[in-house]
């Protein structure tokens, strides 16, 4: 024992691993294990207190085949997704804005990012008011204007429902999108800007040709975390709409709730996450490509 | 090709004036460098020649053309920056195709031209390299690639060797000369070092402070300096600078010692306070006083360099530099006699910085 720590790497390795192995516990119990768990889950049929028994590709089957349900909540969850590309192009917008040397800029900044921190639910709630035919402030608006006549129920209506809670999604992450980009311009040595000036290049093409790719990084992570969002907006729906008119706003993770917490169907929804997972993997794996490997990474020297 | 003229040229950042109404007058094909220490203006003086900063007042010209309002595109210069700013997401052919490509340049012309610039700089087994993967000369050389092949009036260089190590800077500074010699072009080069000054300057523009000390060529900013400022700042080791008093008979009071001047110049009569100026390579080591130019002091450190050995002289308070013969060989604690080389010292008014020579 003295033998191995007398050895200076020895000794750092340990320090290393002491002081992972706390965090790694816990990844493991509330991770690693839990996501085991649910594979096999998804192979097997399983109640509480009942025994599990091998399904093989049974609720597999089962979702391709005869579950419209999961094909529409699978569908509206691409939908949702668009809200993706919208919220970052509003979000580079707005970060080549207050970039500019304006007065107030910083105001602007923190106004933009304000909602990111909110909760969820608090900023579900809200917009539910907002989108209220009767007491909420947007239909006010419109019919103060004239755009309307008559109220608009939004987040009842089949035809406006989505799209209104697209927009609360955009609203709440454009800040953070922002955020990023605004780091990424800020990381663009001004000389580059410079150089191309006295090479001849006008602002549209200093802007597609140098500012753009040079912030594939930012855009690359933005969406990764546009595409985890949409998996994952499980409390904004259930807030705002709760999957509904009908089927309307259903995206898989309120789907998967519901069969797991609502049906009981704990081994099928297993299986739907399995599948959401791998669609997960395979857009970050789309988004990699599209950016040129290595998520995007430019070497930006010196 | 092109002559460029700064007139009463002004920058104020707010309230703050950097630069306070420099005048100076650059021939055609001619290699200009502005040298002085940071933060004296160089940048922003090249920078508003560029276009990237506005003028406060005053005017700048690009042939016989004014262009304090013209786009940085169409003054048709190119520059170099200091950490070269190379496009990181461009091979370097693409780098250097980049500024022909909005000059409605032809396809197949741009290939040429990049080829051939490629050829001249050796840098045609590394176009399909990224900036990264280059070497600190390779990318410097990448940065003068861009702006040669675009056939510009007039090149800028803002510090462009600084990043570099000695020995390499020593070799670029050399290629930059050649260059120069074989294409040109009006060159407007900003450096703090005065070694690159002096080394490829047709004519030299010491800076201090936002306003121009000297303009002349290299002999003669080292040789002639204007001010006291210029005085110090050219040559390595700088020249001695030692206060001083005239006696009124021709002899100045040196260091609490009498110093014979009448063979260069007349002291001012007044009693005022002067600075006496002597390079390291005027003054040598003598055994006896004979003919008035001499003071005593204390030897304090040699440092035997190899072509030749520098001095390091107490004289009171005073510290003085000699850059003597290597075959001397002065003993540390000794005193020695030091014999200034009048006809090459200098002398200037304290209060203003004024040569008075
Ligand atoms: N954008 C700026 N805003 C305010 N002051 C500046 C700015 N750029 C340069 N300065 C000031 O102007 C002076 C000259 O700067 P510069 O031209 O860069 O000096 P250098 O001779 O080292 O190139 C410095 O005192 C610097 O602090
Ligand atoms: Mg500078």
């Amino acid at each position: 024992m003295t033998r191995l720590f007398r050895l200076k790497r020895n000794r750092e390795l340990a320090f290393v691993w002491a002081l992972l192995i706390p965090a790694l516990i816990i990844y493991l119990f509330y991770r690693v294990i839990p996501l085991l768990w649910n594979v096999v889950l998804s192979f097997s049929f399983w109640a509480p207190g009942k025994p599990l028994e091998f399904a093989g590709l049974y609720h597999y089957e089962e979702m391709v085949f005869f579950d419209d349900g999961f094909w529409i909540a699978l569908k509206n969850t691409g939908v949702f997704m668009l809200a993706t590309p919208v919220a970052i192009s509003l979000a580079l917008a707005l970060a080549l804005l207050v970039d500019q040397k304006i007065r107030g800029r910083n105001i602007y900044r923190t106004l933009i990012f304000l909602p990111y921190p909110m909760m969820v639910v608090a900023v579900g709630i809200v917009w539910r008011w907002l989108y209220n035919d009767s007491v909420g402030l947007i239909n006010y608006g419109l019919r103060t204007f004239g755009i309307i006549s008559e109220p608009i129920a939004f987040l009842e209506s089949y035809r406006f429902a989505m799209i209104s809670v697209m927009a609360a999604a955009i609203w709440q992450i454009v800040g953070f999108f922002m955020i990023i980009i605004l780091t990424g311009l800020q990381n663009i040595p001004p000389h580059l800007h410079e150089a191309a000036l006295i090479d001849g290049a006008r602002a549209h093409h200093r802007f597609w040709r140098i500012t753009l790719p040079l912030l594939r990084p930012s855009l690359f992570l933005c969406v990764i975390l546009g595409v985890i969002a949409s998996f994952t907006s499980f409390d904004l729906i259930y807030t705002m709409t709760g999957g509904g008119p009908g089927r309307e706003t259903e995206l898989l993770i309120t789907y998967i709730y519901k069969a797991s917490f609502t049906l009981s169907q704990f081994d099928y929804a297993a299986a739907m996450t399995v599948v959401m997972f791998a669609l997960f993997l395979t857009l970050a794996t789309i988004a990699n490509r599209l950016s040129g490997g290595d998520a995007g990474k430019v070497d930006i020297t010196d | 090709m092109a002559t460029v003229e700064f007139r009463n040229l002004v920058k104020r950042y707010g309230s703050v004036e950097v630069v306070h109404g420099i005048n100076l007058s650059i021939n055609d094909g001619e290699f200009l460098v502005l040298v002085g220490p940071s933060g004296c203006g160089k940048s922003t003086s090249l920078r508003m020649l560029a276009g990237l900063e506005d003028v406060t007042a005053g005017e700048i010209l690009i042939g016989e053309a004014e262009v304090n309002e013209v786009e940085p595109r169409d003054r048709d210069i190119a520059m170099v920056f200091q950490d070269y700013a190379l496009y990181p997401h461009m091979s370097v052919y693409d780098n250097m195709a980049f500024s022909l490509l909005y000059r409605k340049t032809p396809k197949a012309e741009i290939r040429e031209r990049v080829m051939e610039t490629a050829e001249i700089l050796g840098l045609t087994p590394l176009l399909d390299r990224r900036p990264k993967q280059l070497s600190g000369g390779q990318r410097q050389r990448v940065a003068m690639g861009r702006a040669i092949v675009r056939k510009p009036q007039v090149f800028l260089f803002d510090e462009p060797l600084s990043n570099l190590d000695a020995k390499l800077r020593a070799s670029m500074r050399l290629e930059i000369k050649k260059l120069h010699r074989s294409l040109g072009v009006t060159t407007v080069y900003v450096t703090h070092d005065q070694i690159e000054a002096m080394t490829l300057a047709d004519r030299v523009v010491v800076m201090n402070g936002g306003n121009i000390d000297q303009i002349g060529s290299p002999e003669e900013v080292y040789h002639a300096p204007r001010t006291l400022f210029v005085a110090g700042f050219i040559g390595s080791p700088t020249m001695n600078l030692l206060p001083a008093r005239s006696n009124g008979n021709s002899t100045l009071s040196v260091a609490g010692q009498t110093l014979n001047v009448a063979s260069r110049f007349t002291p001012p009569d007044e009693d005022r306070d002067l600075v006496f100026g002597i390079r390291p390579e005027d003054i040598t080591l003598s055994a006896e006083d004979a003919s008035g130019s001499e003071i005593e002091g204390l030897i304090d450190v040699v440092e035997a360099l190899g072509p030749d050995t520098l001095v390091f002289v107490n004289v009171g308070e005073q510290h003085l530099i000699a850059r003597v013969n290597p075959d001397i060989h002065p003993v540390t604690g000794q005193p020695v006699r030091l014999n200034f080389n009048i006809e090459k010292s200098h002398l200037f008014d304290a209060r203003s910085g004024e040569a008075l020579s």
